[in-house]
This record gives structure tokens, C-alpha cells and sequence, in this order.
């Protein structure tokens, strides 16, 4: 694994020759070594086509590549930190709370009409996620940005689990999610407890769940 | 049964029981679940009544179901409190999840109440059972004796339980009035047999401008 978790808010990630980074643009605090940081006017990998579908798709977040040899220590915003290893599995996360990944994983964006048709659009909107999240491939390492620590929850089948989409950090494995909603003539009369909306994720994976109700 | 996952996230496991806390602070569940707003918060329309007029207004929810629902707020410390029949009394905006067999209420706090920003009134929690508060950075729980009494910031008081008389102390002199007070015109001192629960931090308070 190329990561390295300095602190709760700070990953060292080691670079060299065919082994190279992505990262958020801005994301580095320091380097030791030759290394290079180019702004990836692409946002990440793929060609042309995938570069527009990207921006189309508002998960372009700004990027760079990192390459050379050295070591690079990543951090925003005070935001903590969590170090994803792949291995072969898939992940699911929002283009803005990916702080760093090994080049080794191969990018996309998902469209969240493909699951679930509407539903996954009205969803996308509810939980301000808009429509397309950002997937990781293959194997290699992510470095993940939430507010407050993240915890995982391991989801079996026929043990679905419920999350508050506000605190919805990423997911991997094979998950559907879906929008389940609780609400009632309470919530329509202001007397809602707060927990109108819920992403229920079935299948068999893990939840990476953040300890607060804020968005970054 | 109530546990904490880190420092800033609790994992309540139940098994058809229910538990108040604080609306919207449930991160992720598995198993069933229920969420009800809990219509006032005090006990009975006697309580509804106090909580509009108090402003006291700690908005819970009642959480009912089989399995595990974690909760967490805005990526606060949470500290455990047991209770064996006496009497906590917390800043509404600190409690998060209290056992289903403990009553919450509200008392008249008076001066002290508004110099440490939150109003004339307090939450109490009584009974026997479990209760998660919040801090902002992790909590130090200072032993109140008669021969030691406590004086606290009241930006950085959360919470206190025990035999505990407070008093409000001012250290307003002339100086503060001239702009150069030191920061710390108002305390609150703690006298008797108790705890007091301090974070490391301070709410924006009167007493902290002065």
C-alpha cells in the first residue's frame, strides 16, 4: 500500500518511477524528493470521452497527477483521513471527498439513474449527491476525506443497512442503494424527527459511515 | 446497551426498546428502526407546556427497534454517563441519546443560565440508566467536595450530577468596563458532593466578551 496514515488527518503516500498518484488539486502539504505535481486538465484518467463525461457530469473535481520519487504528505481542510485499500473490488465515493488515489485504480463515473432508474435521480437530488458519483476499480489504494472519523459497517445479505445519506461517506463491494424514505403526516406538519430520508444499502460490501451530519 | 465506537460515534444495540435523542443524529442503522418526534420532550403535557415557555427546546426523537442504530453529531466527542437514581443536569444542546428508562425535565437556572449563553433553563435527567453527551474535544470530569469547590467557565460547563449547589460569581470590576476585562468576568462555582463535566473549548457566552 502506498499510504501511509501520519495522523487522523494526514496520509504519507510514496511515489516512484510507474508509480504514480492522483490527487485533489491543492491537496499537497509536503514532499521530500524529485516529484512533480501537473494539473490533470483531464480530471483523472480515461480519454477524451471520459473527460467529458465528467465534466457533464459535475465529478470534475480539479486534479493532478503526481509522479516522480519521492514521498507526498496529503491533507485538506482538517478534514480526517481514511485510507481504502482495493483489491480487485470496486468503490464507490463522491468526486469532492477523494483526496488521493494510486493510478493503479481505474476511475469512472456512475450514473445513478442506472440503479434504479428515477428513483436513483430523485435520490441523487435528496441526498445532494447530485447524479453521478465517481468509481474506483482494481487494486491499489484511496485516501478518503470525511468530517469526523469514519467507521465501516460490514452489510450481509438479508442485514441491509440504514444511513443517513448526510453522513453517507463511500461504500464498496456489491451494493444496491436505494432511498428509503419514512415519511409520515408528521414530517408534511413540521413534526418530523429529522431522519425523514435514508440510503438503505442491500447486498454484501462495506458502508464507510462519517461522525457527523455535515457535507465537506 | 450502549457503546462507543471511537470517540465520536456511540453504537446503541436494542432489542425492542426504545431511546431518546437528539433529532437527526442517527448516522446509520441495521435491523428495523422507528424515528418519532417526541412531541414537547418533557414528560406529559405539564413538560410541552414548560418547554415552549422555557425555549428549552431539546428536539428528540424517539428511536424504537431491533438491531444497532450509531449515533453522532457534527463530529462531537461523546462521553458516557451512568445513572443510579440521581439526578444529571446537561445544556440541552449537549445531550444526545438518553436510556428510555430515564426522565428528562427542565429547570429554572436564573442568571447563571444566561451568562453561559444558553438561556434560563436546563435539562435534568433522572432515573436509572445511560445518557451520551457531547463536548467539543474530550471531556475531563472534575470531582466537586466540600472542602474543594469547582469554579467553571460557563462556556466550557456541559454538564453536572451529583449533590451540587452552583452559585454564580462575577469578576467584574471596573477594569472590565474599560474594555480590559481578562476574559473570564463570569464563573459558576460548584460547592458540595458531585461532578462536573468540562470541555475544552468555550461556548460563545456574555461572559467571554467581557
Amino acid at each position: 500500500m502506498s499510504f501511509r496514515e501520519i495522523n487522523s488527518k494526514m496520509v504519507e503516500a510514496t511515489v516512484a518511477p510507474g508509480r504514480g498518484l492522483f490527487s485533489q488539486r491543492g491537496a499537497m502539504l509536503a514532499y521530500r524528493g524529485e516529484v512533480s505535481f501537473t494539473p490533470n486538465v483531464q480530471g483523472g484518467q480515461g480519454g477524451l470521452m471520459s473527460m467529458l463525461g465528467r465534466r457533464v457530469a459535475g465529478e470534475a473535481t480539479p486534479l493532478m497527477s503526481v509522479a516522480g520519487s519521492g514521498t507526498v504528505l496529503f491533507g485538506h481542510g482538517g478534514h480526517h483521513v481514511h485510507v481504502i485499500a482495493l483489491t480487485g473490488d470496486t468503490l464507490h465515493v463522491e468526486a469532492d471527498r477523494l483526496l488521493a488515489f494510486e493510478d493503479t485504480l481505474r476511475q469512472g463515473t456512475v450514473f445513478l439513474g442506472a440503479q434504479g432508474g428515477v428513483m436513483g435521480l430523485v435520490r441523487g437530488q435528496a441526498t445532494g449527491q447530485g447524479l453521478f458519483t465517481t468509481a474506483l476499480q482494481g487494486h491499489g489504494s484511496a485516501a478518503v476525506m470525511a468530517h469526523g472519523g469514519v467507521f465501516e459497517l460490514p452489510v450481509a445479505p438479508g442485514r441491509p443497512v440504514h444511513v443517513d445519506p448526510q453522513a453517507y461517506v463511500a461504500h464498496r463491494g456489491d451494493l444496491r442503494n436505494r432511498l428509503s424514505s419514512a415519511l409520515g403526516w408528521r414530517d408534511m406538519v413540521g413534526r418530523g424527527s429529522g431522519e425523514a430520508f435514508q440510503l438503505e444499502l442491500s447486498g454484501s460490501g462495506t458502508v464507510f459511515v462519517q461522525a457527523s451530519e455535515e457535507k465537506l | 446497551m450502549f457503546r462507543l465506537q471511537g470517540s465520536k460515534v456511540l453504537a446503541v444495540e436494542m432489542t425492542g426498546d426504545a431511546v431518546k435523542a437528539k433529532n437527526g443524529s442517527m448516522v446509520a442503522y441495521d435491523g428495523r428502526m422507528a424515528f418519532k418526534k417526541l412531541t414537547g420532550g418533557g414528560e406529559g403535557l405539564r413538560g410541552m407546556v414548560a418547554r415552549r415557555l422555557t425555549g428549552e427546546q431539546m428536539t428528540v426523537m424517539e428511536v424504537r427497534g431491533q438491531g444497532t442504530c450509531w449515533f453522532a453529531d457534527r463530529a462531537s466527542e461523546i462521553n458516557l454517563v451512568t445513572l443510579r437514581g440521581d439526578r444529571l443536569h446537561v445544556e440541552a444542546s449537549n445531550l444526545l441519546v438518553t436510556d428510555a428508562g430515564l426522565r428528562t425535565g427542565t429547570t429554572f437556572t436564573g442568571l447563571r443560565g444566561a451568562a453561559r449563553g444558553n438561556g434560563l433553563f436546563t435539562t435534568t435527567v433522572e432515573g436509572h440508566g445511560q445518557a451520551a453527551l457531547l463536548s467539543d474535544g474530550p471531556a475531563v470530569v472534575l470531582r466537586v467536595s466540600p472542602r474543594y469547590p469547582l469554579t467553571v467557565d460557563p462556556g466550557a460547563y456541559i454538564a453536572h450530577q451529583g449533590e451540587v449547589r452552583q452559585s454564580f460569581q462575577s469578576g467584574v470590576t471596573f477594569r472590565t468596563f474599560l474594555g480590559e476585562g481578562g476574559g473570564e468576568a463570569f464563573q459558576i462555582r460548584f460547592e458540595g458532593d458531585g461532578l462536573v463535566y468540562v470541555q475544552p473549548s468555550e461556548r460563545n457566552t456574555i461572559a467571554g466578551d467581557l
